[in-house]
């Protein structure tokens, strides 16, 4: 049997905030014992209100963040026990793709300085007609590889980060809110390159959106969070067909649809 | 009538870099009047950042804007570096789409709304701009407000630093608000609150809204009015419901196509079901030929012929404007066929 290719169990994130009182002296709990996992090839789908600690469990999934307490595990690896080199390889084989694409991408650099950055950290090379390639999956022209981030409007950054995050074909990508500046049309074009790509290629995704349709398409399981905690997990059309906890119900009533009242 | 609070005519915003100058933004006119929102929705690339920056005069070094600019009376590209300090702000407000790179690390949320609030009116004392700090955080939802104000951007969630810049971006009650994507970081119920609170602050100030969204489910709940771009230039404009009910560019079309639904029915066996995207890359200005922009991704452009890639369409009125307000696209079919004939 193979292990999932990510593993999360009872995991805790505990920040310092600055002042507080009553419960908030001891800082702030924003995991709160969290057991999660991604089978291979499997897109888990990760919702939940705004400050539930979507972005600080994607982030703990890939080590840049430490767990207060708890263990996490990519591909059966404890990942508080690895070494420079497992740390070097964890960054190879799970790539992620953050909330905030410009404040991810270096504004000193090109578009191709980045890309070719990934490829040069793990000891590889790369070609032009690659990352014209890589861009063009993405829907980008040859011409932004010589673009800089405050070159490129929002939705444009954020097919860069994908695009940087496909690079290496990882075997996880953590992708929070992915598409959230992109307009529907390019939104479907890169969410279906990602499900090629878990199809085709057996890549697993750690999915965080806040928007549900999105997730009920592209994800195969759902966790809903809430206040840290996770409160609903189960297959994405259950989730949505019949949202069992509160926080789900609510969540799914507010959604507005794109229709007009008749 | 009183005037409309923004006015923008035959605007065109150009990029220079190097020897090489090229439009991103080509001969947009729109009017906004007070109380009322316009929706932008286009493509990524199309121009909607730019063009709010264009109406703030914050555009980045190397862009150029032409044509005419009137905010609240104000002559927004012949106006001085102290009148644009004193209309920024108190005339018009920008919540940005990047809400981070809006932030300075090194100052606490506080510090930040307390600098909006001084920057307008120098006389309010540093403890009353603070509280006025508080006071806004609690309006846009932020739980125990006291606390957060002392707290810096990056110990924000995503959704709270953007509820953090449109309390920013409000402070001062703007006559108009550019708001770019301000919602697209936040849940659902959080977007709905601040949804029904832009909307409660625009009835109760009478502030206009220019919405950049590309969620048509957040248009369709707040906007009045939409324009639609594509490749820098205007592609629809009309009432909500016409743009909606009875689009007249296919672009327009293909969004309300890709769109995806909660309560849509999946048929769930075998393949996942997908979204449609618009077949084909979006273009810019720049390598758009003589033509239509949208032509060679157009599945309609087939039934026009020749004209579609040689002629750019200017835009015209449509009669399906049941509103009584305006509807024109800029499209060579007088009329689209039905949904189901464009589906195809
Ligand atoms: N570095 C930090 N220091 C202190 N508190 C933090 C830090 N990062 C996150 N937090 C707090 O942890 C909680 C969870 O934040 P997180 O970013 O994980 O939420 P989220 O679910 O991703 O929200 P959103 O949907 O708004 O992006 C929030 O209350 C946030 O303020
Ligand atoms: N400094 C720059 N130099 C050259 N081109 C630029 C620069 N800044 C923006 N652009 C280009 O101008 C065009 C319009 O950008 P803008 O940011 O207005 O797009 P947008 O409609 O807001 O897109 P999105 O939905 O992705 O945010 C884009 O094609 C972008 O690549
Ligand atoms: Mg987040
Ligand atoms: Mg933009």
């Amino acid at each position: 049997m193979t292990a999932p290719i990510l593993e999360m169990t009872d995991v805790s994130k505990r920040f310092r905030t600055p002042g507080g009182f009553g419960r908030r002296r001891h800082g702030l709990l924003a995991v709160d014992g969290v057991s999660l996992r991604v089978e291979r090839g499997e897109a888990l789908g990760l919702v939940g209100e705004s400050g539930s600690g979507k972005s600080t469990l994607a982030r703990m999934a890939n080590g840049l963040v430490t767990p207060t307490a708890g263990i996490v595990r990519t591909d059966g690896q404890d990942v508080a026990a690895l070494g420079r080199r497992g740390l070097r390889r964890l960054r190879r084989n799970v790539a992620m793709v953050f909330q905030d694409p410009l404040a991810s991408l270096n504004p000193r650099q090109t578009v191709r300085q980045t890309l070719e950055n990934v490829y040069r950290a793990h000891g590889e090379t790369t070609s032009t007609a690659e990352l014209v390639a890589l861009l063009e999956s993405v829907g980008l022209g040859p011409d932004y590889l010589g673009r800089y981030p405050h070159q490129a409007s929002g939705g444009q950054l954020q097919r860069v980060a994908v695009a940087r995050a496909l690079a290496l074909k990882p075997d996880l990508i953590i992708a929070d809110e992915p598409t959230s500046a992109l307009d529907v049309s390019v939104r479907a074009q890169i969410l279906n390159l990602l499900a090629d790509l878990q199809r085709d290629q057996g890549i697993s995704f750690l999915h965080v959106s806040h928007d549900l349709a999105v997730i009920r398409l592209y994800s195969d399981r759902v966790a809903v969070m809430q206040r840290g905690r996770i409160v609903e997990t189960g297959p994405s059309e259950e989730i949505f067909r019949a949202p069992q906890h509160p926080c789900t119900q609510a969540l799914v009533e507010a959604t507005p649809e794109a229709e007009l009242p008749t | 009538m009183p005037d409309p609070v923004l006015q923008v005519e035959d605007l065109s915003i150009s990029f220079t870099t190097g020897e090489t100058t090229f439009d991103v933004v080509r001969d947009l006119s729109v009017t906004l009047d007070g109380g009322r929102t316009l929706a932008v929705v286009g493509e990524s690339g199309s121009g909607k950042t730019i063009t709010g920056r264009a109406i703030m005069r914050l555009l980045p070094r190397g862009a150029g804007a032409r044509g005419r600019i009137v905010v609240a009376g104000r002559d927004m590209l012949a106006a001085d570096e102290r009148e644009l300090r004193r209309a920024r702000g108190a005339d018009v407000a920008m919540v940005f789409q990047d809400s981070m790179s809006a932030l300075s690390p090194y100052l606490d949320i506080g510090a930040h709304i307390a600098q909006a609030v001084r920057l307008h009116d120098p006389s309010v004392s540093r403890r009353a701009a603070r509280a006025r700090g508080v006071e806004m955080l609690e309006r846009v939802g932020i739980p125990e407000p006291a606390d957060a104000v002392r707290r810096f951007p990056h110990e924000f969630s995503g959704g709270m630093r953007q509820r953090a810049v449109i309390a920013m971006a409000l402070v001062n009650r703007p006559a108009l608000l550019i708001a770019d994507e301000p919602t697209t970081a936040l849940d659902v119920t959080v977007q709905a609150q601040i949804l029904a609170l832009l909307r409660e602050l625009q009835q109760e100030y009478g502030m206009a809204m220019l919405l950049i969204s590309h969620d048509f489910g957040v248009v369709a709940s707040a906007a009045d009015d939409v324009l639609v771009l594509y490749a820098g230039r205007e592609a629809e404009y009309g009432s909500l419901r016409d743009v909606f009910e009875a689009p007249a560019h296919p672009y327009t079309a293909g969004l309300r196509a890709a769109t995806p639904r909660l309560d849509a029915r999946l048929d769930t066996g075998g393949e996942r079901t997908r979204l449609r995207a618009i077949p084909g890359a979006p273009t810019s200005l720049r390598d758009a030929g003589p033509g239509c922009a949208f032509a060679p991704r157009c599945g309609l452009a087939g039934q026009v012929g020749e004209r579609c890639v040689v002629e750019v369409p200017l835009r015209s009125r449509r009669t399906s404007g049941t509103t009584g307000g305006a509807h024109r696209a800029a499209c060579h079919l007088d009329r689209l066929p039905s949904s189901g004939e464009i589906a195809r």
